[in-house]
């Protein structure tokens, strides 16, 4: 009898003491499995930044900033940091631009506008790898049917992606029949949110309809600009599945991004210390480019 | 500064007649009021004029020239808006300058007429502000200037006063017709609120479903509203319509409304004459009824027994809601020394003279 109560006191003490902690109890198996699939991964990835380590052989060594002393000096580091400025540069910067104006274009109502938005947005749609692989055979200076288009009309074939100075324009070109639509959905919806009467006002004051896209839209517009070049600009600094599928970097290293070569650093010749250093690197790219934009767009929308 | 003629002007939205052959003629320098209750097809009829809705049917002549298939920009007009307007993301300067940075004019051109605008308006310590930091009276004042700066033939108003609040739309009521004495300008203005109306206006132009229903100095419209729709819409509270027969006794006409019987003026016997025995509609203004007087002549005939159903006191004078058999009438009194009780019997004089008789088919003024 005594026993009894004795578990009885120390059951209703335990469940007061979880009662009491709710809080921390009940987000737990969460927090746990955050912790193991983002928390661990990110810290051990800083960890073997200052490692040196071949996957496979042996213990990681610490180097301390050796990795990123090392990476200063390779060429190939160099090299994927002019690809991606190259590519991101041209990519975003075509996407921007194709993407406000075709959204100007889908802002006037139109017979059929919706059909041909939702045809539009089936490139922003499809999976990427298969676009990218359906790219690569279409672009195959061989048995493309791209040069086979181009030399039916009696032009000549172009090597694409097998050339060293066509290959990353071409890239940029897939890059940009994919994405602009998604970067029109976004500026279309920021154009639709505009306020009317200014527009009309801007008529009355005798502003042309160009002088009215320069002085009106485009500074109304300018904040949803940069967030869909911010949220782009996630993805494209870091893209991997179509370059990766449709040239593995090459020819040579011709299309290697920097984060095309820490991913074969890491997987490629297994150097996963130096691989995360890089990887590093271009995590701070992308996040001052994001610092700066948005530091741009807080004050583009402050009107 | 130049008139402005509408001739003929129709605007339809599908099936929608807008507006319906609409003719008038606005005179250099008059401020006019286009006035109606919504969706009768001023607001419409005013952005024709600006150029920015295309006109179905009609000619829009600004001074002497057609302005039909004219741009906004090359009619000369400036226009404030309902909603103000401004632009969003730039400040009241770059605001108030912007039609005129569009049009080319120099910097320091610019710079003046801002600063003459400021002044008339006093904006001068918001020009730095973008208009989100603006009160609602602030940003009308800047749509204001952004008209004034412009020196257009022509000033089309849509409802500017419709978004602020009472006290501050009674004190803008007065400026703007300050403005127009200062301005010398043609100012045609769009509101739906008759007091508006009656009080900036030099002549109203009363709309009703898409058609001009009659145009004339204020006090005129309100002395002698051409219809059943103007004299219900100008004047507040509104007037007292009775349905009634008109019937011949031997000495006069009197105004049959069953549960009371009034005699008509002499005055009006000529008119009246082609309506015996006819349905007509009995129209008396709230100001029109005072309680009965004992002294007067009881063989006028202008005298009815209600019983009050509201008082209302608004100080010297009271709305006092009566009810005379199935009819409900408004009265605007003076404040008797006795206080009115709800529910007592209330005997009350007609000003029979100011009394009106609409035919109650066409809704056309009998007299």
């Amino acid at each position: 009898m005594g026993e009894f109560t004795e578990m009885t006191a120390a059951f209703s003490a335990i469940s007061r003491f979880v009662d009491r902690r709710q809080r921390f109890f009940f987000p737990a198996p969460a927090v746990a499995v955050l912790f193991l699939i983002i928390v661990l991964p990110i810290v051990f990835n800083l960890y073997l930044t200052f490692t040196k380590w071949t996957v496979g052989l042996g213990q990681p060594q610490f180097i301390g900033f050796d990795n990123f002393v090392e990476a200063f000096g390779d060429e190939r580091v160099w090299n994927g940091v002019k690809v991606m400025v190259y590519f991101s540069g041209a990519s975003l910067a075509l996407e921007l631009f194709l993407g406000l104006m075709i959204a100007l274009y889908f802002n006037r109502a139109f017979r059929g506008s919706e059909a041909v938005q939702a045809i539009y947005i089936i490139p922003f749609a499809a999976t990427p790898v298969a676009v990218a692989l359906i790219w690569r055979i279409m672009l195959n200076p061989e048995i493309g049917v791209i040069n086979y288009m181009l030399t039916s009309i009696g032009l000549p074939p172009g090597l694409w992606v097998s050339s060293e100075h066509m290959v990353v324009p071409t890239l940029v070109m897939v890059d940009v029949w994919k994405w602009t639509p998604m970067i029109t959905l976004i500026v279309l919806a920021g154009l639709k949110s505009l306020p009317q009467d200014p527009y009309e006002a801007a008529r009355i004051d005798g502003a042309n309809p160009l002088q009215i896209f320069w002085y009106i839209t485009l500074p109304l517009i300018r904040p949803v600009l940069i967030a869909a070049l911010m949220l782009r600009s996630l993805d494209n600094l870091k893209e991997f599945d179509m370059i990766y599928t449709i040239t593995q970097g090459g020819p040579g290293i011709a299309s290697e991004t920097l984060y095309l070569y820490s991913y074969n650093v890491s997987f490629g010749f297994f150097k996963a210390g130096y691989g995360s250093a890089l990887m590093v690197v271009v995590f701070l790219v992308v996040l001052v480019f994001n610092v700066l934009m948005n530091r741009l767009r807080r004050d583009a929308s402050a009107v | 500064m130049a008139n402005v003629i509408l001739k003929n002007l129709v605007k339809r939205f599908n099936s929608v007649t807008a507006v319906d052959d609409l003719s008038l003629e606005v005179h250099d320098r008059e401020f006019a009021v286009l006035v109606g209750s919504s969706g009768c097809g001023k607001t419409t009829a005013l952005r024709m004029i600006a150029g920015l809705e295309p006109i179905t049917s009609g000619e829009i002549f600004i001074g002497d020239t057609l302005v039909n298939d004219m741009d906004p920009k090359d009619r000369d007009i400036a226009m404030v808006f309902q909603n103000y307007a401004l632009y969003p993301h730039m400040n009241v300067r770059e605001n108030l300058g912007f039609g005129l940075k569009i049009r080319k004019f120099p910097k320091a051109e610019i710079d003046a007429r801002v600063q003459e605008a400021a002044d008339i308006l006093g904006i001068h310590d918001l020009l730095e502000r973008k208009p989100k930091e603006l009160s609602g009276g602030q940003r009308q004042r800047v749509a204001l200037g952004r008209a004034i700066v412009r020196k257009p033939k022509v000033f089309l108003f849509d409802e500017p006063l419709s978004n602020l609040d009472a006290k501050l739309r009674v004190a803008m009521r007065a400026e703007i017709s300050k403005l127009h004495r200062r301005l010398g300008a043609t100012i045609i203005y769009v509101t739906h609120d008759q007091v508006e109306a009656m009080t900036m206006a030099d002549r109203i132009f009363i709309m009703h479903k898409g058609a001009l229903q009659q145009t004339g100095v204020p006090m005129e419209v309100y002395a002698k509203p051409a219809n059943r729709f103007v004299a219900g819409f100008i004047g507040s509270p509104a007037m007292n319509f009775i349905d009634a027969t008109l019937v011949r006794e031997a000495d006069a006409w009197y105004i049959d409304a069953g549960e009371f019987k009034v005699k008509a003026p002499a005055a009006f016997n000529a008119r009246l004459e082609p309506y015996a025995g006819r349905q007509v509609v009995f129209g008396v203004r709230p100001e029109d009824i005072a309680a009965h007087d004992p002294a007067a002549d009881a063989r006028a005939g202008n005298t009815l027994t209600a019983r009050t159903d509201v008082v209302q006191t608004l100080g010297a004078e009271i709305f006092v809601y009566l009810t005379c058999g199935a009819h409900s009438l408004v009265a605007l009194m003076e404040a008797p020394e006795q206080t009115l009780t709800e529910g007592q019997r209330l005997d009350v004089d007609l000003k029979m003279v100011k009394t009106h008789v609409f035919d109650r088919e066409t809704s056309q003024t009998i007299v």
